[in-house]
């Protein structure tokens, strides 16, 4: 039953629109990111109840880095080259935009799933 | 336990076995894989390289690196035609702006002191295609020459020495120009030629001479590594 429930919020449609917002939280936290790390870090938050896969992780960021909201810094580490992201200017003014945004979907959705909240 | 260089050169060759010929996604794909590997050594250490690498690869779906590289590409040609607008705007803002109208204003004089309008206007709009054509395959032999001398590939490189979308977009201007001949006969039809002559020699020069002239400094900014090469 569980690990019925873990697929289908791995799937889940709800959390795809989030997706960008939820990375530009992370980068807004922890100020510069790679892309392995952004899934680690989603899942140990979520206790991999939130499992953000691979081949939907990079589409994002290169949206985000073409859009102008990140920018990429490389470093040597250990014998590799390593990309990193962090948030532009207009990229921080739009993630406190997505994160309002999203705050008052989730207190809408709320009151209408469970209406008692709402007083 | 760490990888070994001769295994990260394997994992930049299974890289481009899967088709990513990009040198920018096959470091970022390069490093994912590692880490992945590393992690998987941490909690199973007998596991070999080659079965922790299938693993990590799994984690990418069915489709593999595909995904990532059309989306690379789309997210690049987005930011390429951001580019070209952004350097188009730059000749309709002062003093720019007087420029683009004299040179209207030059071509519309021209076409009105001559008798056959459309004759002049197909020989301009002639000489416009060839340079954007001819300078195409001039950028394409210098795209070859640049990915032979670094032995790598930049998807960003190949989308301005290939000016994105937009060589696809030239027959639009030849349609619409077969059903002027018409409309050259009138002064609007004039004005309205000029206007899109001129507005084609922009975007040539946009395309052909401004972005590949700031190419180096697009470049960098978009990978960082491309000066460290």
């Amino acid at each position: 039953m569980y690990i019925c429930e873990k697929d289908f919020m791995k799937s889940s449609q709800l959390y795809k629109g989030s997706l960008n917002t939820i990375i530009m939280k992370l980068l807004e936290e922890n100020g510069r990111m790679y892309g392995y790390e952004i899934t680690k870090k989603v899942k140990e938050i979520t206790k991999g109840e939130l499992k953000i896969t691979e081949g939907a992780l990079y589409p994002a960021l290169h949206k985000l880095e073409a859009e102008g909201f990140l920018e990429v810094e490389v470093e040597k580490v250990d014998n590799r080259l390593r990309k990193y992201y962090k948030l532009t200017e207009s990229g921080t003014t739009e993630t406190v935009n997505r994160l309002s945004e999203l705050e008052e979907f989730i207190r809408n959705m709320q009151t209408l799933v469970n209406p008692k909240l709402s007083y | 336990m760490k990888l070994t260089s001769d295994q990260i050169e394997r994992l930049y060759q299974f890289t481009r076995q899967h088709y990513v010929e990009y040198y920018d996604l096959q470091t970022e794909l390069t490093d994912h894989l590692a880490n992945g590997i590393e992690a998987l050594w941490n909690e199973n250490p007998k596991l070999s390289f080659e079965e922790a690498l299938q693993i990590e690869f799994k984690k990418f779906g069915i489709f593999g690196f595909m995904n990532v590289v059309e989306e690379r590409q789309i997210a690049l040609t987005k930011k390429y035609n951001g580019l070209v607008w952004q350097h188009f705007k730059d000749f309709f803002k002062l003093p720019q702006i007087l420029g683009t109208l004299s040179a209207i204003l030059v071509i519309y004089r021209i076409l009105t002191f001559l008798a056959d309008v459309y004759m002049i206007f197909m020989i301009l709009f002639a000489v416009i295609m060839i340079f954007f054509f001819g300078g195409l395959i001039v950028m394409r032999i210098k795209n070859n020459r640049l990915n032979k001398q670094s032995g790598k590939k930049w998807l960003f490189q190949e989308i301005i020495f290939s000016y994105g979308r937009f060589a696809g977009f030239s027959y639009l201007p030849m349609q619409l120009f077969i059903h002027l001949e018409g409309i050259s006969k009138t002064n609007y039809g004039i004005i309205f030629i000029s206007v899109v002559l001129v507005l084609m020699i922009l975007l040539d020069y946009i395309l052909l001479i401004r972005i590949p002239k700031k190419s180096e400094e697009y470049l960098t900014a978009t990978y960082p590594e491309y000066k460290l090469m």
